[in-house]
């Protein structure tokens, strides 16, 4: 084989190990159950919320009044969401290898459940979960916020 | 006095009626974690919600916590809690020595996670292989990747769709049995499957 090739062919299984090492990497979770009205908001874009859809960090979840979601993170964090409800991940960040990162959530209004993964194991304040009026810093947990119209 | 009355006066005004809240529940494995209010109104502060089976509105920097009590959750609130996606599941499987051959208990384990993956809605599987210390760390790298693809294809083999599913390998970095290098150890020789 020459030299070029050997190049060429080393480049391509670098990148080929690249592929396997970080599978999917910017998948931060997976839409689990919804119903009613429940929709991904994603730039300009609006997905439906079906089971198996895969969010992004910046991703906002929206239900109408009928309107429920519920979604697992690759960290274990679980979500549910009520109806009437807008609900961001304005910050994902996890190293599996680690099991470290940060979590920001946005709940801007309606109701959003918890159950915390590892992320919120990982620092006292690496997830958070804030509220028009209040940051909150979780600490390992299960919680309901609600946030009224 | 006065001044700090009207102020509060002025602020649950502007606030309206409608305050947000918090419930703090035990964990599913009965541990109880807490919150820390670190922002008011954009304003630093340092509460810290502790007490399980609680409500707190928040909005105060000293936010009132006061037990559920008799009444326990609203009916909106215990919807919401029945609605949540199962915990991840987790499986192990462990192989022969040097290889990609699965341990004979392990075959039946096979089933086990399969039908996991089946009752779950919108599922997603993580598949995470490893090795003991005999060999190469570079060696090891790449067995513990063929483990984890092997278990991978297997799945897919069985009718489950690739793209719900990842594998990585791990090499010996993270070993179950710590050891010294070059020993052979059953529990190391694994692949962990995260079921979510």
């Amino acid at each position: 084989m020459g030299r070029q090739a050997l190049l060429r062919k080393s480049v391509f299984l670098i990148f080929l190990t690249a592929l396997m090492m970080a599978p999917a990497s910017a998948q931060i979770a997976r839409i689990k159950h919804s119903a009613g009205n429940a929709a991904i908001e994603r730039g300009s874009n609006r997905l439906p919320a079906v089971p198996g859809r895969q969010l992004f960090a910046g991703d906002r979840l929206v239900t109408g009044k009928d309107g429920r979601i519920s979604l697992s993170f690759i960290d274990n964090t679980r979500f549910a969401i009520g109806p009437n409800s807008s609900v961001s991940v304005s910050e994902f960040q996890y190293d599996r290898t680690r099991q470290r990162g940060s979590f920001l959530t946005k709940v801007d209004r309606g109701s959003l459940a918890v159950v915390s993964g590892k992320i919120a194991k990982s620092g006292p304040d690496a997830m958070k979960v804030r509220t028009p009026n209040t940051l909150l810093g979780v600490r390992g947990t299960k919680f309901i916020i609600d946030v009224p119209k | 006095m006065i001044r700090a009355g009207l102020t509060t006066a002025a602020f649950l005004l502007l606030g309206g009626c409608a305050t947000s809240s918090l419930v703090l529940l035990p964990d599913d494995e009965g541990h109880q974690g807490s919150v820390a209010v670190l922002e008011v109104a954009g304003q630093p502060a340092g509460a810290i919600i502790a007490s399980g089976n609680s409500r707190t509105a928040l909005g105060d920097k000293t936010p009132m916590t006061k037990p559920l009590g008799a009444k326990g959750l609203k009916k909106q609130e215990a919807a919401l809690l029945t609605g949540l996606p199962p915990p991840a599941r987790s499986f192990r499987l462990y192989f022969e020595q040097g290889t990609v051959t699965l341990t004979p208990q392990s075959v039946s384990v096979l089933n086990a996670l399969k039908a996991e993956i089946a009752v779950r809605s919108g599922p997603e599987v993580e598949v995470i292989g490893h090795t003991d210390t005999i060999g190469s760390g570079e060696s090891n790298d790449n067995l513990s990747m063929r483990r984890a693809e092997q278990v991978l294809s297997w799945l897919v083999s069985q009718g489950l769709d690739r793209s719900i599913m990842s594998a990585v390998g791990r090499g010996e970095r993270e070993l179950t049995q710590p050891t010294a290098d070059n020993v052979a150890s059953a529990a190391n020789r694994r692949v962990e499957v995260i079921v979510r």
